[in-house]
């Protein structure tokens, strides 16, 4: 069963603050394939970013269970998250985040050396991931020498440098234009059609929602929707 | 080592207030290497001058007793230990030294000039006239330069010296010494014999002074002599623990300042490394999305505190090295009889205390380091990714 579902969320709920409580997450259920490419919409404040943390083991539940490939993550210790977060997690936030000490390439190379890559295979890696996004003659820039969507490919890059099985992005194309934006979106569909990777989008535009395969809607932390695009 | 590469692009990416604490680093181990080498000047040169101008040990009669009777014997059984290089046996006096209309209460040694040159090198001191005349049983006297101006005689003049219940005894001047001590106003040297006579004592001593092949087995030799004989035998290191025991107290006093001025150079470090955590905190929270442990978050920024503190260390003792040779190759316009002779700042170089200097300020500025690494590895992920 757990073959099936890359991802099996229970009851998952989330409370912030200690003096006024913030449910950010209401008893959410929510199963999701392996290599599915799913978008998850909704108002603001909804607990989108929230549910996306919750599943990249960046935060932890108030109560619930998160399963990744069948291991409940919540009970992990700080250095399997980690280690997780690693090998088995890729992350697009709607800011690109990367390093600006660093150029593209070495950015990209960064999730491989983390997990204790060599510097040269990690090298050959990068140079490969960062072809596929369209960047191969770009390698050298730093951050502050590329646009927002160039940017924003190398942060898909380094995402999806260490092969993970599930990537998940914030609003990745919240800080672009329309034009850049959809092509961000061709790019990632085209990704995990090729890598038969899991894609968990955060997204406020319903028109690139309605590109996935299915729409999570949420209203104040709760699964308001669920239905699977017949495209 | 993906940390190393981290800590060292941050530094790079903040280099001109990277270097400003890296000067501050420098400049705190370069102060103190020069302190520490003119503390260690200072006291090698006391040490020398003690160890060079005194005997390393001296013999006292036993309690309730004015003299060694019978010292010959001791005198051989001493010779025959073990390390002991020289044995000068001395009879000494008070009395006072008369010159025309000048008088001057000192103190007499009566000495074996061949023994006693065997343990402190007494012909080095000398003004004019030689240690050596003294070997001559006859009635010749060599006195301390002070001493000599204070009596207003000079070479080859005759002094009188008298005591309660003796004869009058006029002693040739064959010899003036100056050490730069007090001991050039009060003390003046004679023939053993001629003084036993004089003092009418017979073939008595009031001490020994012995020589050893290295000083610092002194104490462990007197404290045999002591037991084995029952005479008082004091060590140089006994007899100079006060100025000894001074030495230590100001170095501990140094290293309450070194303390000081470390902590003030590793403030600089802990403020450039807190700027930097400020500054990358959205970089942190993505470091750990990625993957990366709270240890290697720590570690990046321990790193940086470790080669921000090398560079300084480096360069402070470099800076320290030069700064010695250049003090210790001025001269200074002082007269040589002040500061034990010398004409310059007595500095020693010692590689100990580059070693010292250095891991002081790397403990102290991973110490500077710690809080700044702790905040950064602590973040909360999110807050630190969305915090941009
Ligand atoms: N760290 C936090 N502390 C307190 N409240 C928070 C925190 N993070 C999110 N919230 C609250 O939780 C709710 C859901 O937030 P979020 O998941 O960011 O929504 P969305 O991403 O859908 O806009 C909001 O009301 C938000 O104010
Ligand atoms: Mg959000």
């Amino acid at each position: 069963m757990s073959d099936k579902y890359i991802i099996q969320i229970k009851n998952l709920t989330k409370i912030f603050g200690d003096g006024v409580e913030i449910k950010a997450l209401d008893g959410v259920n929510l199963d999701i394939e392996r290599g599915e490419f799913l978008s998850i919409i909704g108002p603001s404040g909804s607990g989108k970013s929230t549910l996306l943390n919750l599943i990249g083991i960046l935060d932890t539940p108030t109560s619930g269970t998160v399963l990744l490939n069948g291991v409940d993550v919540t009970k992990m210790s700080d250095k399997e998250r980690s280690r997780t977060r690693n090998r088995e997690l890729g992350f697009i936030f709607q800011y690109h985040h990367l390093l600006p000490d660093f150029n593209a390439l070495e950015n990209v190379m960064m999730p491989l050396l983390i997990s204790g890559v060599k510097s040269s295979k990690a090298r050959e890696v990068a140079r490969k991931v960062l072809d596929e996004v369209g960047l191969g003659d770009r390698m050298e820039h730093r951050p502050n020498q590329l646009s927002g969507g160039q940017n924003q490919r190398v942060a898909i890059a380094r995402a999806l440098a260490n092969k993970p099985s599930i990537v998940i992005g914030d609003e990745p194309t919240g800080n672009l234009d329309s034009k850049a934006s959809g092509n961000i979106y061709e790019l990632l569909r085209q990704l995990n059609r090729e890598h038969n990777q899991t894609f968990i989008l955060v997204t406020h535009d319903e028109r690139m929602a309605a590109k996935t395969d299915r729409i999570i809607r949420l209203v104040d932390g709760r699964v308001a929707e669920n239905s699977i695009n017949s495209g | 080592m993906f940390e190393l590469d981290v800590a060292a692009r941050h530094i790079r990416s903040r280099h001109r207030q990277t270097i400003f604490s890296i000067i501050a680093v420098s400049l705190a181990v370069g102060i103190i290497i020069i302190a520490m080498s003119m503390m260690s000047g200072y006291t090698t040169i006391w040490i020398d001058s003690i160890v060079e101008n005194q005997a390393h040990i001296t013999v006292h009669p036993k309690e309730n007793e004015d003299y060694i009777h019978l010292y010959h014997g001791l005198e051989n059984h001493i010779y025959n230990q073990e390390g002991v290089e020289a044995v000068s046996s001395y009879f000494q006096g008070e009395a006072a030294l008369q010159h025309k209309h000048n008088a001057e209460g000192v103190l007499l040694y009566g000495i074996n000039p061949k023994d006693e040159k065997r343990v402190v090198n007494r012909e080095k001191d000398m003004l004019v006239g030689e240690f050596a005349s003294l070997e001559n049983p006859g009635s010749r006297i060599i006195l301390g330069f002070k001493l000599a101006k204070n009596l207003d005689v000079e070479m080859g003049d005759i002094v009188t010296a008298q005591i309660p219940g003796a004869r009058p005894t006029d002693f040739t001047i064959t010899g003036i010494f100056q050490t730069g001590t007090p001991v050039d106003e009060i003390i003046a040297f004679t023939n053993l014999e001629r003084l036993q006579d004089f003092y009418g004592s017979g073939d008595v001593i009031t001490g020994m002074g012995i020589k050893m092949s290295d000083a610092y087995a002194a104490e462990e030799l007197a404290n045999g002599i002591d037991r084995e004989t029952g005479y008082d035998a004091v060590s140089w290191i006994e007899q100079n623990s006060e100025i000894l025991s001074l030495l230590e107290t100001s170095e501990g006093m140094v290293y309450f300042f070194y303390i000081v001025i470390f902590t003030i150079s590793g403030f600089g470090i802990a403020n450039v490394l807190i700027m930097i955590v400020m500054e990358k905190v959205g970089e942190i929270g993505m470091l750990m999305a990625m993957g990366t442990s709270r240890r290697s978050i720590m570690l990046i920024f321990l790193l940086e505190a470790g080669i921000l503190g090398m560079a300084g260390v480096v360069i402070g003792c470099v800076l320290g090295y030069v700064a010695s040779l250049a003090i210790a190759s001025i001269t200074i316009p002082v007269p040589p009889e002040m500061y034990f002779g010398m004409d310059h700042l007595p500095i020693v170089i010692e590689f100990e205390n580059f070693i010292t200097a250095g891991i002081f300020a790397m403990v102290i500025n991973i110490i500077a380091g710690v809080f700044p690494a702790r905040r950064a590895s602590k973040m909360n992920p999110v807050e630190a990714i969305y915090s941009v």
